[in-house]
């Protein structure tokens, strides 16, 4: 056994079981002093419910944790946090309507014995702490006001503030774009020159690769192994955390289908969107690319009646629609993945069944009741069909892994059968064996002669899945690439989404 | 875009914080047009220094529970209730200190407070639920013990609503203390922080280590208190303990402080913008009075007030 005081964290047999589930099985391993340390696995392997009993959130059923050299048992998030263990939470853990300072120091005013509050105390630390992260961020705005990234820094903020020595970050990247990841990239270098251990949690294999030193693969709530990353390649990862070669990751291209479903043309929008031009066939996967804020979300609320267009046609089947509502896109036929899965996609409390049926309730009523077992049935084949893991039908969806909520909601537009579907990220936050299943459903949906519409920011999804890509620059097309011609690369997306000519 | 000097007024005007001002200072201005009795000393005096006193503490007493995510119904049925034990307790030893009894007060207050945290808390029932029981339970009580006034109420007790030192009523120099305290709890203390985090997010609050449990049973007990404080006003202005002395307290105290800009959601609000709320009432009562306005007819505006003020605020928040 090495010398214990080489690690400042031990897990040593830990074991979590929750009601008819056992989330972790005898979990052993060990974190260094200032490494930046990367915890993988698919959904529901097991990582969340790991670092909640580490920060003090969960107990374990079994098992030891040894900090410091010192056995603890960290009862709640506060205990954890005086012994500088702190999380960010996937979920935000901020109070939208306090300031930056008010929630920087949470629980932690200085303030003296009668509990009065030193604010001009804890402004200042706060700015201390800003300046040196060389960050520009005004400690009086109201953290709901600020965007994903600013809120992100507060959460970090409020790690450091307590002098952290373990910061445990959960998916911290899922919404930030590619130049806020830099920026949380240097806050972490800057972390771990201090003596921080940061633990690192994430889907994105990249990211891995460019800032961890070691990477701890778990799977079904048991340890797998931990590597070095200098010793071990991406396709060695993923073979690790999937347990099997993920062949055929993308599914291949049919033959091109010619029939029109869905045409725009010259639809505009403020200065969102400036006279977009395009078709969609049944049968064709269409991927819409480019930076935020270059009008992809746009187009596809436009489209779907959630934002009016100012000036254009939206044609469907042949017949000019004018759509402002989403039950007026649905009766036009269209099916709607939205990116913002938690909010805008789950019913929370709600089982797996109702869930899926809610889109087509029409479908299973007679007389204004429900038919049951019409429900059931079909809930059920659906489970079977997309593979997807719940306990049963009857579940709330709430309980489920984020790539099992994602397949229940493709589920309940199966069931709609619509003949234009609209994926908005399908697979953000989504562990890899996942994303390949969910693959596979899209490509089916096209073989079965329906349009899909595909946004994503990852560009390997857009060009591993798409017939034509389209990409848009500033609210306009910027081109497309018809796959069936010539296949597409990273490059020629960028430089086009960026407005940059590229010469093939 | 630049903005004239009008449409700046405008807009700063409709911020939450001023809004509940602007309000009452439209109303005040509509009311000494409206009747020349409105601005006479003796009314203004009444409306502005004795109506609001037993109103401004309830109103104190439910932003605490509001603003940490709760609700008291039992308000009302609490302040008949203590008014008339305390009466009670005075008619039986008619020497008692009047010390003795706002202590008396102030204890019963916690107490019911209390009971309301307990249930809510370790009873696990929703707030709306365990004071709409309790409001009935202490009604019912009240009419057991006494089912009219209750009087022989000592002089000496009398001074809380009535004194005067240095020719200023007595009841705005004790307000003024409560409501500075009350400030200093909810806007300058890490309680007050707690209070704003959990109405604002329970869970949130937990994750950073409050115990959401203990606020809500302290932001009740507080309230209590305050009831309590409001219930010794109104017995010492009544001179007697009266069985419905707080009969629909509850109602008219949320209705002020949700005119005020405080969130029924929990975690918005201010303790001041409350107070503007129940002046707002207040005022617009008297100048409905004052002008012989059918008092059914006032009902029925206060209601249409109430929906305006919530109609707005929620306008507010989508904008937001």
């Amino acid at each position: 056994m090495p010398p214990r005081d080489k690690y400042i964290l031990e897990f040593r047999g830990i074991t979590k079981e929750f009601p008819g589930v056992k989330a972790l099985d005898n979990i052993s391993m060990s974190f260094r002093y200032g490494e930046v340390h990367a915890l993988c696995g698919e959904n529901g392997a097991g990582k969340s419910t790991l670092m909640k009993i580490l920060s003090g959130v969960y107990q374990p059923t079994a098992g030891e944790l040894f900090y410091k050299s010192k056995k603890k048992v960290f009862k709640n998030p506060h205990q954890a946090q005086l012994d500088g263990i702190s999380i960010i939470f996937q979920e935000f853990s901020l109070i939208r309507n306090f300031d930056v300072v008010d929630n920087v120091f949470l629980h932690r005013e200085p303030s003296n014995k009668l509990g009065h509050v030193n604010r001009n105390e804890a402004r200042r630390l706060t700015e201390g702490l800003l300046k040196e992260l060389d960050i520009e961020l005004d400690v009086n705005a109201r953290v709901g006001d600020l965007t994903v990234v600013q809120q992100q820094i507060v959460e970090i903020l409020k790690a450091l503030s307590v002098d952290a020595s373990i910061l445990i970050m959960d998916e911290p990247s899922a919404s930030l774009t590619d130049k806020e990841i830099r920026k949380l990239f240097d806050i972490i270098r800057m972390l771990k020159a201090k003596g921080v251990t940061v633990i690192y949690i994430s889907h994105m294999l990249e990211e891995i690769f460019e800032i961890c030193d070691r990477v701890t693969v778990i799977k079904d709530g048991q340890y797998i192994g931990t590597k070095d990353t200098s010793d071990i390649d991406k396709d060695g990862l993923i073979r690790m955390m999937v347990g099997r070669d993920i062949e055929n990751y993308f599914p291949s291209l049919p033959g091109k289908q010619e029939k029109v479903i869905l045409q725009a043309k010259h639809v505009s929008r403020g200065n969102k969107l400036k006279d977009i031009n395009f078709e969609l066939f049944e049968g064709e996967v269409l991927g819409i690319a480019g930076m935020a804020g270059s009008g992809r979300t746009t187009l596809a609320q436009c489209l779907l009646g959630i934002e009016e267009i100012d000036s254009g046609e939206i044609i469907i089947n042949d017949e000019e629609q004018h759509i402002t509502s989403i039950s007026q896109a649905m009766d036009c036929g269209m099916g709607y993945l939205p990116a913002d899965r938690k909010n805008l996609g789950i019913l929370g409390p709600m089982t797996v069944k109702e869930n899926m049926t809610l889109a087509n309730l029409n479908a299973y009523l007679a007389w204004g009741f429900l038919k049951k077992h019409e429900e059931i049935k079909d809930a059920g084949s659906q489970v079977r069909l997309l593979n997807t893991k719940t306990p049963s039908i009857e579940h709330s969806i709430c309980n489920l892994s984020g790539g099992n909520q994602q397949k229940v909601i493709i589920s309940r537009w199966l069931l709609k059968k619509p003949d234009i579907y609209i994926f908005a990220e399908p697979t953000r936050g989504i562990d890899v064996g996942a994303k390949a299943e969910i693959y596979k459903i899209i490509r089916d949906v096209a073989n079965e002669g329906n349009a899909v519409v595909l946004i994503s920011s990852e560009l390997p999804e857009i060009i591993g899945m798409s017939d034509r890509i389209m990409v848009m620059n500033e609210g306009a097309i910027a081109g497309f690439i018809d796959q069936h011609v010539s296949l597409a690369t990273e490059e020629v997306i960028l430089s086009m989404a960026v407005g940059h000519e590229y010469v093939l | 875009m630049k903005q004239i000097g009008i449409n700046r007024i405008v807009k700063r005007s409709i911020e939450p914080d001023r809004l509940v001002w602007v309000i009452l200072g439209a109303i005040i201005i509509f009311s000494t047009f409206a009747s020349e009795f409105f601005i006479s000393s003796r009314n203004l005096k009444n409306v502005f220094l004795v109506q609001p006193i037993g109103l401004g503490l309830a109103s104190l007493g439910q932003a605490f529970v509001v603003i940490s995510g709760g609700i008291d119904l039992s308000a009302g049925a609490a302040i008949s209730f203590m008014s008339c034990l305390a009466a009670g307790v005075m008619k039986s030893y008619p020497s008692i200190s009047p010390v003795l009894i706002v202590l008396l007060f102030i204890l019963m207050g916690a107490g019911v407070g209390a009971v309301n945290g307990f249930i809510v808390v370790k009873l696990r029932v929703t707030p709306i639920m365990a004071t709409l029981a309790t409001m009935n339970i202490l009604n019912g009580l009240t009419l057991f013990y006494t089912k009219r006034t209750i009087g022989g109420i000592p002089r000496a007790f009398r001074f809380l609503s009535d004194g005067r030192i240095l020719g200023i009523p007595f009841p705005i120099i004790w307000f003024l203390a409560v409501l500075i305290l009350c400030y200093l709890i909810l806007n300058k203390n890490r309680l007050g922080k707690y209070i704003y985090s959990v109405g604002s997010d329970a869970e949130v609050s937990a994750l950073s280590g409050i115990n959401v449990p203990q606020i809500r049973f302290i932001a009740f007990v507080i309230g209590g208190v305050l009831v309590g404080l409001a219930a010794a006003f109104l017995t010492a202005r009544l001179g007697g303990g009266g069985p419905r002395i707080g009969s629909f307290y509850e109602i008219t105290v949320i209705s002020a402080i949700v005119i005020g800009g405080v969130s029924l959601a929990g975690g918005i609000g201010s303790l001041l913008c409350a107070l503007g709320g129940v002046l707002i009432l207040t005022v617009f009562a008297n100048i409905m009075d004052l002008t012989d306005l059918n008092p059914y007819t006032q009902v029925v505006f206060q209601g249409l007030l109430l929906i305006a003020a919530v109609g707005f605020y929620s306008r507010r928040r989508i904008v937001q």
